[in-house]
């Protein structure tokens, strides 16, 4: 059985040395996959490019093979006309060969690269991996949580190579494992001080959206064009307008002008809050953490809940009616 | 058997009957109610509950406990009587007194009380002064007070001297050095203190033996509120209102009582009831008014004399002020025979004070004519504040002074004639420095529990809109937390 496939793939050889010279490699490598299963070549005679006895009479003895019309020899010898292929990964039959494949790849490259030289993971760019649910969507295979970790410790290995040492084929190994999206890579634009030093903050809250130019003066505020005041009649909605610059002290420091549009009282106060939480960073960034334990950074992501049906608001009941 | 346990054999068996104490326990001759001590309790609420007597009978029977069928659907409870309710007049007087000391509130021991030049002094600039006792009674009587004013959450009435007023002050004072009168508005957004600047001038006017009406609220002469009558001989007709201005006398005698006594009529007076002859007191003058019936007279006799010019009368200063000036800017409330609306310059006393403040009378001792705006129910003046506008511009002297709208019929002319050479005053926030000092003398007074510093104060003058003194008062003192 072997001797007959090793004699089909020296025939070819054969022509194929003589056709385009040493490209044969390449060419078994396309016929690799239309192998014959051996429970096709079983029982048949052995092909050979050797001329029958008859011909060889009055030919010198070393001539060329006559080419191999693959048409031919199915007819001939009824060979089977499609030819089943054979996968070109060895891990086809299992459940997992995308992963296998590319697990299997990266323990190559790791012991390949193993000894280029990595940098601190504190400096390495931040990128966000492939979660484990991910890897599962993308690949659309059934794949194991611990070969899921054992292979994200090699992608982290190889992501330390020093970036100007690092081979292409590692940075395209692992572009399979990071994710469609990169949050690390939106990056938020610093706000700039222009030449008024004034900075520009924006800031949103349910269905309001301000914009206060904060600059250093003596604790003036006017939002929309009216003092702080006037726009607001609550104490409690000045307060928080301002609570950026309360919690840091810096109420007599600076002066702010504020847009503000949409939404109702509360949420325009605390939409300013924001802006003017982030037009300050502007101006001092160490600010940050004061800033985030008064409740000035994070954006608040409530909105009005939809109503329902069969409730009167989003869930308030109707009255309960006797009969 | 003794005669408590007699006595009780005639009761009907129930439960209310007290269980008969052992003999010792018991006082021989204690009547039957007291037969059981008194049950300890704090309250009326928990000594009902507790007592047994109540529980079980009292008239009312056994209660069903569960759901009960009710058949009535619609009957109502009874509505239980809550008390007495308030005499007619009683909630008013409630909801408008003004309390003008605390008695809790701490002394401050720095506080000094303000002399004859202290609002007109500049060196008093961010002080706060209090006001001495008699001027304030003075203030009580021609209602310069304000319920709405924070005067009761200090030991003493005191007052911030702002920059404002010391200018204020200091053009009064010269107006009435050179023998004129000074025409002025104060005007200004919600709450900075408009009432009150009229009340530092009226203070200054006590302080110096000036002669101070005060009408405490234009919309009371307006609104229709208060009786009118038209007054006979008079084309077009004028309408007098009696009753306020018997009121209005009568607390024009109790604030300026010494300088009316000290005053005497040039003329007499014999159309009044009380013939008042030449070199009568003016307090004689103002007595002379009991009834409403002849208030209008008697008032009209005293502005005669107190604005009569010549060298023999000898004449104090005079300070003629009004506050809620829309009020009277407009067409009133009150309707002519014909039924047609009267403008408010038909009314007597509006028309004298618009008289005076446009400029037709002259005090022959000198004196001021102040107006304040209110932002509180003021019906909209076009005219008025379009004058203002205007006034405040050509002050100023800005390039740009407000035009009338080609377009908009709601102009007044009798108003815009009235307001045509007035002065205006617009105040604002008080300066951080102003605002420190009534910081401090709240702190001080104990109703501030806070480090007044230089963050503190920034804090309230911010949130008050950049330092407006009704809302740093809201901001600071009337919120709850401490």
């Amino acid at each position: 059985m072997a001797s007959s496939r090793q004699g089909l793939s020296s025939a070819i050889r054969g022509i194929s040395r003589r056709l385009n010279g040493g490209k044969w490699q390449a060419l078994e490598q396309q016929f690799q996959s239309l192998r014959l299963s051996p429970s096709l070549i079983r029982g048949r005679r052995c092909l050979s490019t050797e001329s029958e006895p008859n011909q060889l009479a009055g030919q010198p003895p070393i001539t060329a093979a006559p080419e191999i019309d693959v048409d031919v020899l199915v007819k001939r010898y009824r060979i089977a006309k499609h030819a089943r292929p054979v996968p070109v990964s060895p891990s086809y039959f299992s459940r997992t060969p995308t992963f296998n494949d590319r697990y299997l790849a990266l323990e190559k490259l790791a012991k390949t690269y193993a000894n280029l030289p990595v940098i601190p993971a504190a400096d390495a760019e931040r990128v966000a991996w492939k979660t484990l649910a991910d890897l599962r969507q993308s690949f659309g295979e059934p794949v194991k949580a611990t070969d899921y970790v054992k292979c994200l410790a090699i992608v982290k290995r190889l992501h330390l190579i020093h970036p100007g040492l690092k081979p292409n084929a590692v940075t395209e190994a692992l572009q399979d494992f990071k994710r469609d999206v990169q949050a690390f890579l939106n990056v938020p634009k610093p706000i700039p001080i222009d030449k008024f030093g004034r900075a520009l903050g924006v800031g949103r809250r349910k269905a309001s959206t301000a914009r206060a130019f904060v600059v250093e003066g003596d604790g003036q505020v006017l939002v929309n064009g009216k003092t702080l005041a006037d726009y607001f009649g609550r104490i409690h909605d000045r307060e928080s307008a301002v609570w950026a610059l309360h919690a840091t002290n810096r109420i007599d420091k600076y002066n702010v002008w504020a847009r503000v549009e949409g939404g109702g009282t509360t949420g325009q106060a605390e939409a300013l809050t924001l802006a003017i939480a982030k037009a300050l960073l502007a101006h001092e960034p160490a600010l940050k953490p004061a800033l985030r334990r008064a409740g000035c950074v994070t954006r608040d992501p409530r909105r009005v809940e939809r109503k329902k049906h069969g409730r009167v608001k989003a869930r308030k009941g109707p009255t309960w009616v006797k009969r | 058997m003794s005669a408590p346990n007699c006595l009780r054999g005639l009761v009907r068996p129930s439960a209310t009957i007290p269980i008969s104490a052992p003999r010792s326990a018991a006082p021989r001759a204690a009547p039957i109610g007291l037969a059981r001590p008194a049950p300890f309790s704090t309250t009326a609420l928990n000594a009902r509950r507790q007592d047994p007597n109540q529980q079980g009978g009292g008239g009312k029977g056994h209660v069903r406990q569960g759901k009960k069928l009710k058949l009535g659907k619609f009957k109502k409870t009874a509505v239980e009587s809550k008390g007495k309710p308030p005499l007619p007049g009683e909630r008013r007087a409630y909801r408008k007194r003004i309390t003008l000391s605390n008695d809790n509130a701490i002394p401050v021991p720095w506080l000094k009380d303000i002399g004859a030049d202290g609002l007109a002094n500049a060196q008093n600039i961010a002080r706060v002064l209090a006001l001495p006792e008699e001027v304030q009674d003075q203030l009580r009587a021609s209602e310069a007070f304000k319920p709405t004013q924070c005067w009761g959450m200090f030991r003493k009435p005191s007052l911030l001297v702002r920059k404002e007023s010391v200018d204020l002050m200091n053009r009064i004072q010269t107006s009435v050095d050179n023998k004129q009168t000074l025409r002025l508005v104060v005007t200004g957004d919600k709450v900075t203190g408009k009432s009150m600047m009229l009340l530092q001038a009226q203070a200054h006017a006590f302080l110096n033996n000036w002669i101070v009406i005060h009408v405490p609220e234009g919309q009371e002469l307006t609104t229709a509120c208060t009786e009118y009558a038209p007054i006979p001989n008079t084309d077009p007709v004028q309408y007098m209102q009696p009753v306020y201005i018997l009121k209005l006398l009568q607390s024009i005698k109790r604030a300026n009582e010494k300088i009316l006594a000290k005053t005497y009529t040039m003329t007499g007076h014999p159309e009044l009831p009380q013939n008042i002859t030449p070199n009568t007191p003016l307090l004689a003058l103002c007595n002379a008014a009991k009834e409403p019936d002849s208030a209008w007279p008697v008032f009209q006799a005293l502005w005669n004399e107190l604005t009569a010019h010549g060298t023999a009368a000898n004449r104090p200063p005079i300070l003629l002020s009004l506050d809620g000036l829309a009020h009277v800017m407009r067409v009133s409330d009150y309707r002519s025979p014909a039924f047609e609306r009267i403008h408010s310059h038909d009314l007597a006393l509006v028309r004298l004070f618009t008289d005076t403040l446009g400029g037709a009378v002259q005090f022959p001792a000198g004196g001021a004519v102040l107006a304040a705006t209110s932002r509180n129910n003021a019906p909209r003046s076009p005219s008025m504040e379009l004058s203002l506008a205007q006034r405040e511009a050509e002050q100023a002297k800005r390039e740009e002074v407000p035009q009338k709208d080609p377009f908009f019929r709601g102009y007044d002319d009798r108003v815009e004639a009235v307001l045509r050479s007035v002065q205006v005053i617009r105040l604002g926030g008080v300066s951080k420095l102003e605002a420190r000092a009534l910081m401090e003398y709240w702190a001080a007074s104990g109703m501030l529990r806070a480090t007044v510093d230089e963050k503190a104060v920034t804090e309230k003058w911010t949130l008050a809109g950049s330092g407006v003194l009704g809302e740093m008062e809201r901001a600071a003192l009337l919120t709850m937390r401490i």
